[in-house]
Protein backbone atom coordinates (compact mmCIF):
# COMPACT_ATOMS: atom_id res chain seq x y z
CA UNK A 1 0.00 0.00 0.00
CA UNK A 2 2.03 3.24 1.09
CA UNK A 3 5.38 1.25 1.36
CA UNK A 4 7.76 1.59 3.55
CA UNK A 5 7.99 4.26 5.86
CA UNK A 6 11.04 6.33 7.73
CA UNK A 7 11.52 9.48 9.28
CA UNK A 8 13.98 10.68 11.13
CA UNK A 9 15.05 14.01 12.57
CA UNK A 10 17.66 15.87 9.41
CA UNK A 11 21.15 16.76 11.26
CA UNK A 12 23.14 17.25 8.32
CA UNK A 13 24.42 20.80 8.99
CA UNK A 14 24.56 22.98 6.21
CA UNK A 15 26.00 26.04 8.30
CA UNK A 16 25.33 27.37 11.38
CA UNK A 17 23.29 26.31 14.04
CA UNK A 18 21.02 22.70 13.25
CA UNK A 19 17.37 23.32 12.84
CA UNK A 20 16.50 19.87 13.50
CA UNK A 21 14.54 20.07 10.67
CA UNK A 22 12.40 16.46 10.87
CA UNK A 23 12.56 14.53 7.21
CA UNK A 24 10.13 11.54 6.06
CA UNK A 25 10.92 9.48 2.96
CA UNK A 26 7.95 7.36 2.12
CA UNK A 27 8.98 4.39 -0.39
CA UNK A 28 6.72 3.27 -2.79
CA UNK A 29 5.91 -0.98 -2.76
CA UNK A 30 5.79 -0.94 -6.26
CA UNK A 31 8.48 2.02 -7.75
CA UNK A 32 8.17 3.77 -11.07
CA UNK A 33 11.63 4.22 -11.29
CA UNK A 34 11.01 8.05 -11.09
CA UNK A 35 13.06 10.00 -9.52
CA UNK A 36 12.19 11.45 -6.01
CA UNK A 37 9.47 13.49 -5.20
CA UNK A 38 9.67 16.63 -2.44
CA UNK A 39 6.80 18.01 -0.58
CA UNK A 40 6.77 21.37 0.83
CA UNK A 41 4.32 22.07 3.46
CA UNK A 42 2.77 25.95 3.86
CA UNK A 43 2.59 28.27 6.94
CA UNK A 44 1.54 27.11 9.93
CA UNK A 45 1.23 23.38 8.28
CA UNK A 46 2.99 20.40 8.49
CA UNK A 47 4.14 17.35 6.33
CA UNK A 48 1.52 15.99 8.36
CA UNK A 49 -1.66 17.91 7.85
CA UNK A 50 -0.52 19.18 4.16
CA UNK A 51 0.12 16.42 3.07
CA UNK A 52 -0.18 12.89 5.23
CA UNK A 53 -3.52 13.73 6.11
CA UNK A 54 -4.57 14.91 2.85
CA UNK A 55 -3.79 12.04 1.00
CA UNK A 56 -1.21 13.18 -0.92
CA UNK A 57 1.63 10.63 0.48
CA UNK A 58 -0.66 7.72 -0.21
CA UNK A 59 -1.67 8.74 -3.82
CA UNK A 60 1.98 9.39 -4.87
CA UNK A 61 3.51 6.20 -3.47
CA UNK A 62 0.53 4.16 -4.79
CA UNK A 63 1.69 5.73 -8.07
CA UNK A 64 5.13 4.55 -8.03
CA UNK A 65 6.74 7.54 -6.35
CA UNK A 66 8.93 8.12 -3.82
CA UNK A 67 7.88 10.97 -1.85
CA UNK A 68 10.54 13.02 0.71
CA UNK A 69 8.55 15.20 3.29
CA UNK A 70 9.91 18.08 5.66
CA UNK A 71 8.81 19.71 8.05
CA UNK A 72 9.78 23.69 7.96
CA UNK A 73 11.38 24.88 10.90
CA UNK A 74 9.10 26.10 14.01
CA UNK A 75 6.67 23.85 12.43
CA UNK A 76 5.28 19.75 12.72
CA UNK A 77 8.37 17.78 14.08
CA UNK A 78 10.69 20.39 13.25
CA UNK A 79 12.88 22.24 16.34
CA UNK A 80 12.29 26.01 16.80
CA UNK A 81 15.78 27.17 17.02
CA UNK A 82 16.27 30.41 18.59
CA UNK A 83 18.19 32.37 16.26
CA UNK A 84 16.68 33.99 13.28
CA UNK A 85 18.93 33.28 10.43
CA UNK A 86 17.53 29.26 10.97
CA UNK A 87 13.98 30.97 9.11
CA UNK A 88 15.67 32.68 6.25
CA UNK A 89 14.91 31.24 3.19
CA UNK A 90 17.60 31.06 1.53
CA UNK A 91 19.15 29.30 4.83
CA UNK A 92 15.93 26.83 4.46
CA UNK A 93 16.32 26.24 0.35
CA UNK A 94 20.09 25.18 1.43
CA UNK A 95 18.85 23.10 4.11
CA UNK A 96 16.40 21.74 1.25
CA UNK A 97 19.26 20.92 -0.96
CA UNK A 98 21.50 18.73 1.48
CA UNK A 99 18.30 17.12 2.45
CA UNK A 100 17.08 16.31 -1.06
CA UNK A 101 21.05 15.25 -1.41
CA UNK A 102 20.59 12.81 1.75
CA UNK A 103 17.62 11.20 0.68
CA UNK A 104 19.52 9.70 -2.44
CA UNK A 105 18.29 13.15 -5.31
CA UNK A 106 20.94 13.19 -7.79
CA UNK A 107 21.55 16.12 -10.82
CA UNK A 108 19.44 15.46 -13.92
CA UNK A 109 21.13 13.50 -16.68
CA UNK A 110 19.63 13.04 -20.10
CA UNK A 111 17.83 9.81 -20.41
CA UNK A 112 17.89 9.14 -16.79
CA UNK A 113 14.16 9.06 -15.48
CA UNK A 114 15.60 8.42 -12.02
CA UNK A 115 17.56 11.50 -11.70
CA UNK A 116 16.77 14.52 -10.13
CA UNK A 117 13.97 15.63 -8.01
CA UNK A 118 10.34 16.79 -8.66
CA UNK A 119 8.71 19.29 -5.98
CA UNK A 120 5.30 19.83 -5.23
CA UNK A 121 4.91 23.04 -2.58
CA UNK A 122 1.34 24.87 -1.24
CA UNK A 123 1.54 28.07 -0.48
CA UNK A 124 4.46 29.24 1.29
CA UNK A 125 5.92 26.10 0.04
CA UNK A 126 5.13 27.34 -3.05
CA UNK A 127 7.24 30.13 -2.88
CA UNK A 128 10.16 27.87 -1.36
CA UNK A 129 9.69 25.91 -4.28
CA UNK A 130 9.72 28.43 -7.19
CA UNK A 131 13.58 29.98 -5.92
CA UNK A 132 14.16 26.40 -4.96
CA UNK A 133 13.77 25.42 -8.81
CA UNK A 134 15.04 28.80 -9.78
CA UNK A 135 18.41 28.03 -8.01
CA UNK A 136 18.89 24.80 -8.71
CA UNK A 137 17.61 24.08 -12.43
CA UNK A 138 20.72 21.31 -12.89
CA UNK A 139 18.77 19.28 -9.97
CA UNK A 140 14.99 20.08 -10.32
CA UNK A 141 12.74 18.29 -13.15
CA UNK A 142 9.73 19.60 -12.79
CA UNK A 143 7.52 21.99 -10.58
CA UNK A 144 4.17 21.56 -8.51
CA UNK A 145 3.19 24.58 -7.49
CA UNK A 146 -0.46 25.29 -5.37
CA UNK A 147 -1.96 27.88 -3.95
CA UNK A 148 0.86 30.33 -5.62
CA UNK A 149 1.24 33.82 -5.03
CA UNK A 150 3.28 36.84 -6.86
CA UNK A 151 2.60 39.33 -3.43
CA UNK A 152 3.91 37.91 -0.05
CA UNK A 153 1.27 38.05 2.54
CA UNK A 154 4.02 37.04 5.08
CA UNK A 155 6.35 40.17 4.14
CA UNK A 156 3.10 42.39 4.79
CA UNK A 157 2.35 40.70 8.12
CA UNK A 158 1.92 43.66 10.94
CA UNK A 159 4.63 41.87 13.33
CA UNK A 160 4.12 45.21 16.25
CA UNK A 161 0.41 44.58 15.80
CA UNK A 162 0.82 40.83 16.37
CA UNK A 163 2.95 40.81 19.41
CA UNK A 164 1.00 43.02 21.12
CA UNK A 165 -2.30 41.44 20.19
CA UNK A 166 0.02 38.44 22.32
CA UNK A 167 0.85 40.08 25.02
CA UNK A 168 -2.19 42.19 26.08
CA UNK A 169 -5.34 41.30 23.47
CA UNK A 170 -5.02 44.33 21.51
CA UNK A 171 -6.90 44.02 18.52
CA UNK A 172 -4.87 43.86 15.37
CA UNK A 173 -6.41 45.91 12.58
CA UNK A 174 -4.62 44.52 9.24
CA UNK A 175 -7.35 42.05 8.28
CA UNK A 176 -4.42 39.47 6.55
CA UNK A 177 -1.90 39.69 9.73
CA UNK A 178 -5.23 39.10 11.98
CA UNK A 179 -5.74 35.91 9.39
CA UNK A 180 -2.83 34.53 9.70
CA UNK A 181 -2.08 34.69 13.46
CA UNK A 182 -5.75 32.82 13.75
CA UNK A 183 -4.60 29.97 11.59
CA UNK A 184 -1.36 29.85 13.20
CA UNK A 185 -2.64 29.69 16.62
CA UNK A 186 -5.41 26.75 15.98
CA UNK A 187 -3.64 24.38 15.97
CA UNK A 188 -2.13 23.84 19.95
CA UNK A 189 0.90 21.97 18.42
CA UNK A 190 2.49 25.72 16.56
CA UNK A 191 5.24 27.43 18.47
CA UNK A 192 3.77 30.92 17.77
CA UNK A 193 7.16 32.32 18.57
CA UNK A 194 8.89 30.05 15.76
CA UNK A 195 6.35 31.19 13.64
CA UNK A 196 6.52 35.05 13.73
CA UNK A 197 10.93 34.58 13.54
CA UNK A 198 9.86 32.91 10.07
CA UNK A 199 7.35 36.05 9.33
CA UNK A 200 10.56 38.46 10.70
CA UNK A 201 13.56 36.63 8.09
CA UNK A 202 10.88 36.50 5.41
CA UNK A 203 10.31 40.05 5.85
CA UNK A 204 14.26 40.17 5.44
CA UNK A 205 13.61 38.29 2.45
CA UNK A 206 10.47 39.24 0.68
CA UNK A 207 9.05 36.65 -2.17
CA UNK A 208 10.61 38.00 -5.55
CA UNK A 209 9.18 36.32 -8.31
CA UNK A 210 10.75 37.86 -11.35
CA UNK A 211 14.46 37.96 -9.74
CA UNK A 212 14.46 34.24 -10.09
CA UNK A 213 12.40 32.36 -12.02
CA UNK A 214 12.59 28.83 -12.51
CA UNK A 215 13.08 27.53 -15.94
CA UNK A 216 11.94 23.92 -16.08
CA UNK A 217 8.24 23.03 -16.93
CA UNK A 218 5.63 23.79 -14.06
CA UNK A 219 2.28 23.12 -13.00
CA UNK A 220 0.20 26.16 -11.18
CA UNK A 221 -2.59 25.12 -9.38
CA UNK A 222 -5.51 26.63 -7.23
CA UNK A 223 -8.71 27.02 -5.76
CA UNK A 224 -11.72 28.75 -7.97
CA UNK A 225 -12.24 30.77 -4.68
CA UNK A 226 -8.70 31.17 -3.66
CA UNK A 227 -7.83 34.93 -4.32
CA UNK A 228 -4.54 33.49 -4.93
CA UNK A 229 -5.50 32.16 -8.20
CA UNK A 230 -5.65 35.37 -9.69
CA UNK A 231 -2.10 35.83 -9.66
CA UNK A 232 -1.04 32.13 -11.57
CA UNK A 233 -1.69 33.82 -15.04
CA UNK A 234 0.81 36.30 -13.88
CA UNK A 235 3.39 34.04 -12.60
CA UNK A 236 2.92 31.88 -15.88
CA UNK A 237 4.16 34.51 -18.00
CA UNK A 238 6.96 35.11 -15.67
CA UNK A 239 7.70 31.21 -16.21
CA UNK A 240 7.04 31.43 -20.15
CA UNK A 241 9.62 34.28 -20.46
CA UNK A 242 12.25 32.34 -18.76
CA UNK A 243 11.57 29.67 -21.04
CA UNK A 244 9.31 27.36 -18.84
CA UNK A 245 6.43 25.48 -20.05
CA UNK A 246 4.01 26.65 -17.82
CA UNK A 247 0.26 24.85 -17.53
CA UNK A 248 -2.45 26.26 -14.92
CA UNK A 249 -5.11 24.06 -13.61
CA UNK A 250 -8.18 25.50 -11.44
CA UNK A 251 -9.69 23.42 -8.90
CA UNK A 252 -13.70 24.54 -9.08
CA UNK A 253 -16.04 25.39 -5.60
CA UNK A 254 -12.18 25.10 -3.84
CA UNK A 255 -10.58 27.93 -1.74
CA UNK A 256 -7.17 28.01 -0.50
CA UNK A 257 -7.87 25.50 2.24
CA UNK A 258 -9.69 22.90 0.99
CA UNK A 259 -7.89 22.81 -2.42
CA UNK A 260 -5.26 20.92 -0.63
CA UNK A 261 -7.33 17.24 -0.75
CA UNK A 262 -8.50 17.55 -4.16
CA UNK A 263 -8.27 14.83 -6.49
CA UNK A 264 -8.12 16.73 -9.44
CA UNK A 265 -5.46 18.60 -7.86
CA UNK A 266 -3.39 15.04 -6.82
CA UNK A 267 -4.23 13.65 -10.32
CA UNK A 268 -3.19 16.99 -11.87
CA UNK A 269 -0.11 17.10 -9.88
CA UNK A 270 0.66 12.88 -10.74
CA UNK A 271 -0.08 13.38 -14.06
CA UNK A 272 2.25 16.25 -14.90
CA UNK A 273 5.66 14.62 -13.08
CA UNK A 274 4.89 11.07 -14.44
CA UNK A 275 7.29 12.00 -17.60
CA UNK B 1 -24.17 -10.74 3.86
CA UNK B 2 -24.24 -8.03 6.78
CA UNK B 3 -24.06 -4.42 6.92
CA UNK B 4 -21.12 -2.20 9.00
CA UNK B 5 -21.98 1.19 9.54
CA UNK B 6 -18.86 3.56 9.91
CA UNK B 7 -19.23 7.27 11.68
CA UNK B 8 -17.40 10.36 11.17
CA UNK B 9 -14.33 9.58 13.20
CA UNK B 10 -13.18 12.03 16.03
CA UNK B 11 -10.47 14.01 14.39
CA UNK B 12 -8.76 15.44 17.16
CA UNK B 13 -8.23 18.71 18.70
CA UNK B 14 -11.91 18.83 19.95
CA UNK B 15 -13.67 19.36 16.60
CA UNK B 16 -17.19 17.80 16.39
CA UNK B 17 -18.21 18.44 13.23
CA UNK B 18 -17.20 18.44 9.80
CA UNK B 19 -17.89 19.44 5.99
CA UNK B 20 -18.62 16.76 3.40
CA UNK B 21 -15.84 18.16 0.20
CA UNK B 22 -16.55 15.40 -2.30
CA UNK B 23 -16.94 11.71 -1.91
CA UNK B 24 -14.69 9.83 -4.06
CA UNK B 25 -16.73 6.32 -3.76
CA UNK B 26 -20.28 5.73 -4.82
CA UNK B 27 -22.99 3.62 -3.83
CA UNK B 28 -22.74 0.02 -5.50
CA UNK B 29 -18.80 0.10 -5.54
CA UNK B 30 -16.56 -2.76 -4.06
CA UNK B 31 -13.66 -0.57 -2.21
CA UNK B 32 -10.25 -1.97 -0.70
CA UNK B 33 -9.15 -1.44 2.50
CA UNK B 34 -7.10 2.40 2.69
CA UNK B 35 -8.66 3.47 -0.74
CA UNK B 36 -10.06 6.89 0.13
CA UNK B 37 -13.64 7.40 0.33
CA UNK B 38 -14.52 11.00 1.15
CA UNK B 39 -12.66 14.62 1.82
CA UNK B 40 -14.06 16.45 4.16
CA UNK B 41 -13.42 19.91 6.15
CA UNK B 42 -13.41 20.93 9.42
CA UNK B 43 -12.13 24.96 10.73
CA UNK B 44 -9.15 23.07 10.95
CA UNK B 45 -8.26 21.98 8.00
CA UNK B 46 -9.27 19.74 4.66
CA UNK B 47 -8.61 15.30 5.09
CA UNK B 48 -9.11 12.55 3.11
CA UNK B 49 -10.37 9.35 5.01
CA UNK B 50 -9.04 6.46 4.00
CA UNK B 51 -11.70 3.10 3.95
CA UNK B 52 -11.35 0.96 6.93
CA UNK B 53 -11.79 -2.11 5.75
CA UNK B 54 -12.79 -3.64 1.94
CA UNK B 55 -16.25 -3.71 1.01
CA UNK B 56 -19.03 -3.19 -0.99
CA UNK B 57 -20.47 0.11 -0.13
CA UNK B 58 -24.16 0.33 0.30
CA UNK B 59 -24.67 4.12 1.48
CA UNK B 60 -22.96 7.13 1.80
CA UNK B 61 -24.23 10.33 3.95
CA UNK B 62 -23.94 13.71 3.62
CA UNK B 63 -23.30 15.43 0.00
CA UNK B 64 -20.56 18.14 -0.62
CA UNK B 65 -21.66 21.06 1.53
CA UNK B 66 -23.16 19.11 4.34
CA UNK B 67 -21.97 18.78 7.55
CA UNK B 68 -21.88 15.75 9.34
CA UNK B 69 -21.19 15.59 13.48
CA UNK B 70 -18.57 13.16 14.70
CA UNK B 71 -20.31 10.17 15.94
CA UNK B 72 -22.97 10.16 12.88
CA UNK B 73 -23.71 7.57 9.86
CA UNK B 74 -20.31 8.36 7.31
CA UNK B 75 -20.87 5.21 5.30
CA UNK B 76 -22.55 2.10 5.39
CA UNK B 77 -20.85 -1.43 3.96
CA UNK B 78 -21.91 -4.87 3.16
CA UNK B 79 -19.46 -7.55 3.78
CA UNK B 80 -19.70 -11.09 3.79
CA UNK B 81 -21.33 -12.33 7.26
CA UNK B 82 -18.45 -14.43 8.54
CA UNK B 83 -16.04 -11.15 8.19
CA UNK B 84 -18.64 -8.64 9.90
CA UNK B 85 -17.92 -9.45 13.59
CA UNK B 86 -13.99 -9.14 13.69
CA UNK B 87 -13.63 -5.52 11.77
CA UNK B 88 -12.65 -3.62 14.86
CA UNK B 89 -9.94 -6.13 15.57
CA UNK B 90 -7.80 -6.41 12.30
CA UNK B 91 -4.58 -6.05 12.92
CA UNK B 92 -2.56 -3.20 13.38
CA UNK B 93 -0.06 -1.86 10.53
CA UNK B 94 3.64 -2.21 11.48
CA UNK B 95 4.27 1.85 11.07
CA UNK B 96 2.41 3.91 13.51
CA UNK B 97 -0.89 5.39 12.55
CA UNK B 98 -1.43 8.61 12.80
CA UNK B 99 -4.42 9.03 10.12
CA UNK B 100 -7.43 9.70 11.09
CA UNK B 101 -8.63 6.49 10.89
CA UNK B 102 -13.02 5.18 11.12
CA UNK B 103 -13.91 2.64 13.41
CA UNK B 104 -17.50 0.48 13.02
CA UNK B 105 -20.30 0.39 15.13
CA UNK B 106 -21.93 -2.73 14.07
CA UNK B 107 -25.97 -2.71 13.35
CA UNK B 108 -28.17 -4.60 15.57
CA UNK B 109 -29.86 -7.12 12.34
Amino acid sequence: MSGRHTGEQHSHTVEGTDPRLYVGVHDPADDAGLRPVLLLHGFSSSAKLNWEDTGWIMALTQAGRRVITVDLPGHGRSGSPEDRDSYSPSRIRADLLQIAFDAGARPLRDGDPASGLDVIGYSLGARLAWEFGATQHELVHRLVLGGPNVADPLADFDLVAAQRYLADGTPIADASTAGLLKMAQLLPSNNIFALLSLVEAIKDEPFDAAEAVPPMPMLLVAGEQDERAASMPELAKLGARAGSMVEQLILPGRNHTNAVTSRAFKQGAISFLAV
Amino acid sequence: MAEISFPLPDLGEGLIEATVLEWLVSPGEQVERNQPLVEVETTKSAVELPSPQAGKVVRIHGGPGDKINVGEPLIVFEVPDNTAGIVGTVPKEEAPKRRVRLSAVLDED
